[in-house]
C-alpha cells in the first residue's frame, strides 16, 4: 500500500470529495461533496436514522470489549457499518445527537436509506481517492 | 414534510447514485455520461417496473 493513497484514502472518508481535492481534481471532489452531502442531509431532513455502535454507552471496559453491538437486532450492524462511511459527519452526528430516527413520519425508511446509501457511496469515493493517490488511476 | 412522493425520493436517489458512480467508474466524459443516464434509467424503470410486479400479489 502506498502511503500517499492511504492519506489521501483517509482524507477522503472524513470528508466527502477532499481526498479527490488535494489531488487537484476540483470538479470531481466538488460533485462528490455535493452528491454526498445532499444526500445525507436529505435523509437527516427526512427523519432518517445514524445507527449507532452501540445500543448504550459503554460503562465499563468489559462492555466496549463484549457489548460492541446491538444484540437484540443483529442486522443494525451493517446499518450502523454503511452510516460510519459518512466519516466526519457521522462523528459530528454522535456529538451532536443527529439522526435520531423519526419512525412515525412515511418518509423514516427512505432517510434511513439516503444515509446509509451516501456513507456507502463515500466509502467508493474514498476507494478512488486511494487508486489516484497510488497511480492506479488517473 | 420534504419528499411526501416515494417516487420522487427513489428517483433523486437513483441520480446521485447514478452521479457518483459514473464518476468512479469511467474515465472520459462522453462515457461517464452514457454509463450514468443508462444507470440512472436501469435503476428508476427497474424499480417502477418492479413495484408494478409486487401490484400482482397484492391481497384484496
Amino acid at each position: 500500500m502506498k502511503i500517499k493513497g492511504v492519506i489521501v484514502m483517509l482524507l477522503g472518508w472524513a470528508v466527502p470529495g477532499l481526498g479527490h481535492a488535494v489531488q487537484k481534481k476540483y470538479v470531481r471532489a466538488v460533485l462528490f461533496f455535493v452528491a454526498i452531502f445532499a444526500m445525507t442531509g436529505l435523509g437527516l431532513a427526512m427523519g432518517g436514522k445514524i445507527y449507532p455502535m452501540y445500543l448504550e454507552p459503554p460503562r465499563t471496559v468489559l462492555d466496549y470489549l463484549f457489548n460492541l453491538f446491538r444484540k437484540e437486532n443483529p442486522l443494525t450492524v451493517l446499518a450502523f457499518f454503511a452510516d460510519l462511511g459518512n466519516g466526519l459527519f457521522y462523528a459530528l452526528s454522535r456529538v451532536f445527537s443527529w439522526g435520531g430516527g423519526q419512525l412515525e413520519r412515511a418518509t423514516f425508511e427512505f432517510g434511513t436509506a439516503y444515509i446509509a446509501g451516501a456513507g456507502l457511496l463515500n466509502f467508493l469515493v474514498a476507494l478512488d481517492a486511494y487508486d489516484i493517490g497510488a497511480g492506479k488511476k488517473k | 414534510m420534504i419528499f411526501e412522493s416515494l417516487l420522487l425520493s427513489m428517483v433523486v436517489y437513483a441520480f446521485f447514485v447514478a452521479l457518483v458512480l459514473a464518476l468512479i467508474r469511467r474515465d472520459d466524459t462522453k462515457a461517464r455520461l452514457k454509463y450514468g443516464l443508462v444507470l440512472f434509467a436501469v435503476m428508476t424503470v427497474g424499480a417502477v417496473a418492479f413495484g408494478w410486479f409486487m401490484f400482482l400479489f397484492i391481497k384484496k
